[in-house]
């Protein structure tokens, strides 16, 4: 099949970029949509012009590098999947087809389509990890989870901290990103001693690095590879007000939103 | 624990100011909708309701808390839009919305302009029936008293076609704001799990739908039975 490209090109961090047009002929309908750029760039290095610059690693959909914004669609159009898992066979001869870098104040353009996602790294860093120093390997089942908290633990686990969530959101918003990271921990035992403190640190981190607020939409977890639910921003709100209100709104307001959480 | 002021300030703690002072109105709501309810009950005793509502000294500090939840909740709402703008300062050539298991509409995606609308609303609506021309319910010998004739003002007011066009218009741009607004109030203050938050959304769509169906009813049914009339059908 022959399609046409249209790319944004930006050759650095402050240099102003645009859409530019690129033929990609004889593209197989096998091909992974990265397979196909990688042949496009081939192209282009042999005509002596500047590759275009975009992110991967595994190709498998497990890393969460990989990071194209596909005809207005984060990740394009197959659900739960990441861009490195799409196929060419999803598109049509003669099509156009617009591929663009995650939009986020908070992600700036490194080159072309590679975006800066350091702010994530920065927000986990905040707080999303265990401070016990948890020694060597603990025995099997010598902490009892439930098997619902640990499937709810494993669900937000799953996150690979792609971004697609702020490239999808109207207000360039984390909040999916920072909920699966804030669950994972507060769904099982071993998040419970820093539970408050880890949501509080890591919504400020959030707030510094200049991404918008959650407006409850779900762009996010409808182009989630991952398909993590925004329940879970539902969970980290919860938290976040028991972490932050005095007694009487706090369980005020915990227990009227406990009162939702009974299945 | 001390109540910390960046709970709301950050931006979950700005949507659970918004969240709050939203359900706060929406629940003034119900009130208003069952006083205008009130208004089938016939003149005498509406009007005898909405003058015990006005001569209550207590009707000021209600209004007063009332006013300041609306401004704070439009404030704060302003704020939060125009932060949002600036966390995507280059736009997309082209996004198209997800779908799949998104509830993007377009009363989510509006809620600011809706929201401003609504404003303007409530300012045309408090010179209509606050502020505006009064009617006075008249004594025995035919003196106006200070009672206000409410019940007649919104017979006058109903019997206008223009006028009744412009209240149900109002009430979808509410019914709009509401739409979203509603569940999405209940799921900032942290409601909600993967097997309930179904359910809460359409709940609150459904609360929603009646709350405004009987907004909306209520001048269709003065200038269907009462148009012109000094008051009983
Ligand atoms: S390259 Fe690893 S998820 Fe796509």
């Amino acid at each position: 099949m022959n399609l046409k490209l249209l790319v944004w090109r930006q050759k650095g961090p402050q240099a102003p970029g645009r859409m530019v047009e690129y033929p990609a002929p004889d593209v197989s309908p096998d091909m992974s949509f990265l397979e196909m750029l990688d042949v496009v760039n081939e192209g282009l290095i042999r005509k002596g012009e500047d590759p275009i610059a975009f992110d991967s690693d595994c190709r498998e959909g497990i890393c969460g590098m990989c990071s194209l914004v596909v005809n207005g669609v984060p990740h394009g159009p197959d659900r739960a999947a990441t861009v490195c898992q799409l196929h060419m066979r999803r598109f049509h001869d003669g099509e156009t087809i617009v591929v663009e870098p995650w939009r986020a104040a908070a992600f700036p353009v490194v080159k072309d389509l590679i975006v800066d996602r350091s702010a994530f790294d920065r927000i986990v860093a905040a707080g999303g990890y265990n401070t016990v120093k948890a020694g060597g390997a603990p025995d099997g089942n010598s902490i009892l989870i439930p098997k619902d908290q640990a499937e709810q633990a494993m669900d937000a686990a799953q996150c690979i901290g792609c971004g697609a969530c702020v490239a999808a959101c109207k207000n360039a918003s984390a909040a999916l990103f920072v909920s699966a990271k804030v669950q994972h921990l507060a769904s099982v035992p071993q998040g419970q001693p820093e539970r408050y403190r880890r949501v509080r640190a890591m919504i400020a981190q959030l707030d510094r690095e200049g991404f918008g607020s959650c407006s409850n939409e779900g762009e996010c977890e409808a182009v989630c590879p991952k398909q993590i639910p925004i329940a879970n921003i539902a969970a980290m709100n919860r938290d976040y007000v028991r972490a932050m209100m005095p007694g009487p709104l706090a369980l005020a307001l915990g227990g009227i939103t406990e009162a939702f959480e009974d299945d | 624990m001390k109540l910390r002021i960046e709970a709301f300030l950050s931006s979950t703690g700005t949507k659970v100011v918004i969240a709050l002072t939203g359900l706060a109105l929406y629940a003034f709501l119900f009130v208003h909708l069952a006083g205008n309810m009130m208004f089938f009950a016939g003149q005498d005793k509406f009007n005898a309701y909405s003058h015990y509502l006005i001569s209550n000294p207590l009707i000021y500090p209600v209004e007063i808390g009332l006013a300041l939840i609306f401004v704070l909740h439009l404030v704060r709402a302003v704020g939060n839009f125009h932060k949002n703008q600036r966390a995507r300062p280059v736009p997309y050539h082209a996004q198209v919305p997800v779908r799949h298991t998104s509830r993007k509409s377009v009363a989510s995606t509006t809620m600011i302009y809706t929201g401003v609308l609504i404003l303007v609303f409530v300012g045309i609506h408090l010179f209509h029936f606050k502020f505006g021309p009064e009617l006075h319910v008249n004594d025995a010998a035919g003196q106006p008293t200070d009672v206000k004739d409410l019940h007649g003002l919104m017979v006058t007011q109903f019997s206008n076609p223009l006028m009744v066009l412009f209240y149900v218009v109002s009430m979808l741009v509410v019914g709009t704001h509401l739409w979203h607004g509603s569940w999405s109030a209940l799921q900032s203050l942290g409601a909600g799990n993967v097997a309930s938050t179904p359910r809460l959304v359409s709940t609150a769509r459904i609360v929603t739908l009646v709350l405004m169906a009987g907004f909306v009813l209520v001048p269709i049914l003065i200038f269907a039975f009462y148009r012109g009339a000094g008051g009983t059908p």
